[in-house]
């Protein structure tokens, strides 16, 4: 195992939005404030934010990092590909995190999780994740990338 | 001029009847089931419809006789899916009033993403949307949904561009119609401006009205839950009364308002009261004397909790608020809520756990209480200035005056995705679980009404040690989503 490498939360920048259709943006700004409190530079989209935005916003602030939120159910559809656009744009590296309610209705948490990584989601948040639990996994996120554990 | 009618000046001014006739003939244009739409077919087909299945009469008989309607929200992305359901809402849950929520490509006029969801679902076998692509369907098809239900339907559908959907919803034989200008434009959208919102708006209420002179009472209504995110009750009156000040300028005269349940007895009752008389006050001082204006309660809009108990609890809670508050419906939600979109079962179930406790809290009213009577007093205190300050920015003109008050920060809306809305304005709960304005933005209130809610908050904070800050409306914001044993557990336990 590699030694642990403490990064700093402000060389760390993050694109934070809500994709799609969706006009739920209570939890994401939320979300954003707290990011920008922990000390992540944090670029919010805010709502109605289509899968395009968050890659060109990636690109030219160099993030390090895209949240997606979704909360309307129809996350499924404006999901897939993400990954995909990323790799198509350059951003190879990029952690991808979404979180929400990612399906239409009530599901097995497991299966939706599931369905996300294969799109190629580094982690999926279920609905009610408490912003402390999101700041401490990007921590250990980003220490393990510093660290060169994979 | 240009058949959208963006270049007649903003007013509330009535749409001229040869300028919509344009509008309308450009609009229906857009997707091919546009040209389905057959205006004189569908006023013969109106006309036929039973009276209980019309829903500005079932509404008026509602109030007339002291009735509490239930309705719930409902959308699947296939005529089959939605079929199923609404029979569903109709027959298991005694729904007296059946929706049909449209999906979110519709909203937004997305329609050839809509198209790819109806594959999606019909190949998943499941629905892939989050409401019924009504414009895609059609009339035609849609009115299939109109046949196979015993109540009145009514077509929910959360954006700023209604156009196309309303003349599908209306022509396939929809009765009642949910959406505002104000309202939906500062929740629903981000870079749409207020005042296209409130053109498309009036849009909509014209062709209402297109409806109401050969006699078709429909019934439309004003989303008051706006952002649905502790909306403390005098922005959500000031918001429906200006909406409905639009509304009547086109024409309509069978308006309903809608208030989001604060969850406080007292709070919800008084500003259910408030509301009607507020509505009336303003609507025949502008002229508009014979307004039908009921008041419909809604079910906790802000995040739920998982625990299909204690969501249990808000949907029962939700129906004892809106029959002792004398709403004349409520709009009801289910235990899958803070999953999103229900089944048809449990959204059936949360229409009778709803229906019983209406049921035993019928003839209760607190109307005589000091507490009721305070807190209505105040509620009128804050509610009157904001709507006259918005009045007399647009000289008069509720639609200038919003546009204006709005940009300014005098209207407010807390948590707004829009940008052309301040949304300073923070609102928080207070330590007797009445919703407060935290931070008033740029908003203006009396001294001793902001002193009010000043103190009351501050009380607040002082007896859960914490600071008087923003963390006050941000935990406001999950506290009723919070796990029990977060929220209220046993307080005595070993440590």
């Amino acid at each position: 195992m590699g030694t642990k490498v403490v990064h700093t939360r402000g060389d760390i920048t993050l694109v934070t939005g809500v994709i799609g259709a969706d006009t739920h943006i209570v939890g994401n700004r939320i979300l954003s404030m707290a990011l920008e409190e922990a000390g992540f530079k944090v670029v919010a989209l805010g709502a109605l934010t289509p899968a395009d935005e968050f890659i060109k916003a990636a690109i030219e602030t160099a993030a390090d990092g895209i949240m997606v939120s979704s909360l309307y159910g129809q996350g499924e559809l404006d999901c897939r590909g993400f990954r995909e656009l990323c790799i198509e744009a350059g951003l190879n590296d990029i952690l991808l995190y979404v979180g929400g309610n990612l399906v239409v209705g009530k599901q097995d948490w497991a299966d939706v999780e599931a369905r996300y990584v294969d799109m190629g989601f580094d982690r999926a948040f279920a609905n009610g994740t408490r912003v402390e639990e999101v700041i401490d996994t990007l921590d250990e996120d980003f220490a393990a990338r510093a660290g060169g554990i994979a | 001029m240009g058949a959208d009618g963006n270049d007649i000046p903003l007013s509330a001014a009535q749409i001229p009847a040869d300028d919509f006739a344009d509008m309308r003939r450009e609009n229906l244009a857009r997707w091919p089931t546009g040209t389905e739409v057959d205006l004189d077919e569908a006023i013969e087909f109106h006309q036929s419809l039973p009276k209980h299945k019309q829903l500005g009469w079932v509404m008026r008989k509602a109030a007339a006789e002291g009735r509490c309607l239930t309705q719930p929200r409902g959308g699947f992305g296939t005529l089959e899916l939605q079929l199923e359901l609404m029979r569903a809402l109709d027959g298991d849950g005694m729904a007296d009033i059946v929706p049909t929520t449209t999906d979110s490509y519709t909203r937004n006029e997305q329609w050839s993403q809509a198209d790819v969801g109806i594959e999606e679902s019909k190949k998943e076998g499941r629905s892939m949307l989050n409401g019924f692509p009504m414009v895609n369907y059609g009339p035609k098809q849609t009115r299939k949904l109109i046949e196979a239900i015993n109540k009145p339907a009514i077509v929910l559908s959360g954006t700023a561009m209604p156009r196309l959907t309303c003349e599908i919803g209306f022509a396939a034989g929809f009765t009642g119609y949910l959406g505002s200008g104000i309202a939906y434009t500062t929740s629903y959208t981000k870079d749409t401006s207020i005042a296209e919102g409130i053109r498309n708006y009036q849009y909509l209420d014209r062709l209402a009205v297109l409806y109401q002179e050969k006699g078709i009472d429909l019934h439309r209504r004003q989303p008051g839950f706006l952002t649905g995110t502790n909306v403390p009750p005098c922005i959500a009156i000031a918001v429906g009364v200006l909406d409905a000040l639009l509304a009547a300028g086109q024409g309509v005269r069978n308006y309903g308002l809608e208030l989001g349940q604060t969850l406080h007895l007292i709070q919800d009752a008084a500003a259910i009261q408030v509301c009607g008389e507020l509505a009336h006050e303003y609507l025949a001082a502008a002229g508009f004397e014979d307004m039908f204006l009921p008041v419909t309660s809604l079910h906790w809009m802000g995040a739920w909790p998982q625990d299909e108990a204690q969501c249990a609890a808000l949907v029962s809670y939700g129906g004892t608020l809106a029959a002792i508050g004398g709403a004349v419906s409520v709009t009801t939600k289910s235990t899958h809520e803070s999953y999103g979109i229900p089944t048809p079962n449990a959204n059936a179930e949360g229409l009778r756990t709803t229906r019983m406790a209406i049921y035993m809290a019928r003839h209760i009213r607190l109307n005589e209480l000091p507490e009721f009577q305070a807190e209505a007093d105040l509620i009128r205190r804050e509610t009157r200035p904001i709507i006259d300050r918005v009045l007399e920015m647009g000289d008069g003109d509720a639609a200038l005056g919003a546009v204006r008050a709005l940009e300014a920060g005098a209207l407010d809306i807390p948590w707004s995705p829009n940008r052309f809305v301040q949304s300073r304005v923070m609102p928080a709960r207070d330590l007797d679980g009445y919703l407060r304005v935290y931070d008033p933005g740029e908003m203006v209130f009396d001294p001793d009404v902001a002193e009010i809610h000043t103190e009351r908050l501050m009380r607040r904070a002082e007896a859960e040690g914490v600071p008087y800050d923003q963390n006050l409306a941000v935990t406001s914001v999950y506290e009723i989503s919070e796990p029990l044993d977060r929220l209220f557990p046993f307080p005595w336990g070993p440590e």
